[in-house]
């Protein structure tokens, strides 16, 4: 089960940057901008088969 | 007299003769002969003969009409003038300059004693072989380097076996399911293919919503094939439980027009259009397929990949494999060939893309630490192996630690994250631990945490 934790950091320049730390529960993580993560968990099935599979 | 005989046009050869007695004073020779045999010839090939002495032509004779000939001197009476011409004719199996139509056309044969025109092929085209014509070969677009990646299913970054319901697999390979189970892996392959990815619904999953794998291309990759035809080939083969209708397996190819770089499986391109989507019916055999289309002159991106719509209950091998995945220019498959012509050229093409370092060894090292100012924040750097196409924002890792000389291990790693300084060629990583950084002279470094399974990987993908 996926744990998503949100951390700031802050840039060189001053600003505060906001990533998603996703612990995969696996002791694998995925680290990326909040923006990223939200965008990535958007509904998206965009294709769908429109032609019958069999026959060449 | 006949000479021979034209297997086609079965054209005699003949030569006639003409023959006349004269009277007297005649420079003329037309009309009848004294065997009603009217005077025709070929000119350039009649011989004219007076008493048998064989004339020169253009000195003692003009022959110009075909139907006379004018001597130079009379005849006197009781000459006997003779013209002897043979008709036009065809020799034994020669092939008829009017097989061919244009310039650049070419006679093949199209089977045994059989020839016929191939008509000129398109400027900068090859002539390959191709058994399925019925010429035995066809003109092909230029040769060029197979624009898919990892098409072979050689690199496997992220992992051999990816059971997802939405990430990339296979490197450069997108997978996808909205429900359901899926599972993405390298398998082996069979004749020149080493491997092969397999796409399977777990055992017992009753889900039957689609499975996808798709690869979408940069725009740099995809505008040179605007306007082209182009033949999208591939090797497949399907499971002995294969679930979807008829053994059914679709192959699409999508463009769009669009200047944004979009993975096609997450957001629609501007202009999307589906320019293949065709159905093969796979067998449990490697068999290879190819579509062909041509490519809208707008296009500034297209992806390929494959979709299946399984059916009842998954049984224990309800999958599909597939591999050799080539775009060709032209209409012909081309013999499958590799991006690279290397396994780590293909590595680094894909390394463009997603880099994943994997030392393997218990405390293989990434790259440098720094203090940060606090004593749960240091700053890492990392060079990549290869530059990357963007800046990455990604990051995936398990089993790392910070560690400083002289002190140990820096507690738990809670976050990585990519700082603004980082560029395609260098990340800049902040590493947030629980305390314990000390702003020494001791070194401080990014490594694996005593686990040989520790990894650190880079997402610039599309």
């Amino acid at each position: 089960m996926e744990n998503v934790t949100f951390l700031d950091v802050t840039q060189m320049d001053g600003t505060t940057k906001t990533f998603a730390i996703i612990d995969r529960g696996n002791g694998e993580f995925t680290s990326m901008p909040k923006a990223d993560y939200e965008a990535s968990t958007l509904p998206s099935e965009l294709s769908t088969p429109t032609t019958p599979q069999a026959g060449a | 007299m006949t000479v021979n005989r034209h297997p086609s046009t079965g054209s005699a050869v003949t030569v006639k003769q003409w023959r006349y007695t004269a009277t007297g004073g005649e420079t003329t020779l037309t009309g009848t002969d004294g065997f009603s045999q009217s005077l025709a010839y070929t000119v350039g090939a009649e011989e004219v003969y007076v008493n048998g002495v064989l004339l020169e032509r253009a000195v003692d004779y003009t022959a110009t009409t075909g139907t006379s000939v004018v001597l130079t001197n009379a005849l006197v009476a009781g000459d006997i003038a003779t013209v002897m011409s043979a008709n036009a004719f065809n020799v034994a199996n020669a092939i008829p300059n009017s097989t061919v139509t244009a310039k650049g056309d070419l006679i093949v044969g199209n089977g045994a004693a059989s020839v016929t025109n191939l008509g000129v092929g398109a400027d900068g085209s090859t002539l390959v072989a191709n058994s399925s014509a019925s010429t035995g070969v066809s003109w092909a677009g230029a040769k060029t380097q197979n624009v898919i990646l990892n098409s072979s299913f050689d690199i496997w970054q992220r992992g051999t076996s990816i059971a997802t319901a939405s990430a990339y697999v296979a490197d450069r390979w997108y997978g996808y399911r909205t429900g359901g189970n899926v599972t993405f892996s390298q398998q082996t392959g069979s004749n020149q293919f080493r491997y092969a990815c397999r796409v399977q619904r777990t055992a017992g999953d009753t889900a039957t919503n689609t499975m996808y794998m798709y690869q979408s291309l940069e725009i740099a990759d995809a505008t040179p094939y605007a306007g082209q035809t182009v033949t999208l080939s591939f090797y497949a083969r399907a499971g002995a439980n294969y679930s979807a209708t008829s053994n059914g397996l679709t192959v699409k190819l999508v463009t769009g027009t669009g200047t944004t770089e979009t993975n096609r499986m997450l957001v629609l391109y501007t202009g999307d259009t589906t320019l293949i989507s065709s159905g093969v019916t796979l067998t449990t055999s490697l068999v290879r397929y190819q579509v062909t289309a041509t490519m809208g002159a707008s296009v500034t991106q297209f992806c390929i990949g494959f979709e299946t719509n399984p059916t009842g209950a998954a049984g224990a091998a309800d999958y599909f494999d597939v591999t050799g995945v080539q775009i060709d220019l032209g209409s012909v498959a081309l013999p499958y060939r590799r991006y690279s012509s290397t396994l780590q050229g293909e590595l680094n093409a894909c390394e463009r893309y997603y880099e994943r370092s994997t030392p393997g060894v218990a405390y293989g090292k990434y790259g440098q630490a720094y203090y940060n100012n606090s004593s749960s924040q240091v700053v890492c750097n990392v060079e990549f192996k290869t530059t990357k196409r963007v800046i990455p924002t990604s990051i995936d890792y398990a089993n790392l630690r910070i560690q400083q000389n002289g002190i140990g291990a820096l507690g738990t790693i809670s976050a990585v994250s990519i700082n603004i300084e980082s560029t395609t060629k260098l990340a800049d990583l902040t590493v947030t631990i629980g305390s314990g950084a000390t702003n020494t002279l001791n070194p401080i470094e990014l490594m694996n945490d005593n686990n040989t399974a520790g990894y650190l990987g880079f997402s610039a993908e599309l």
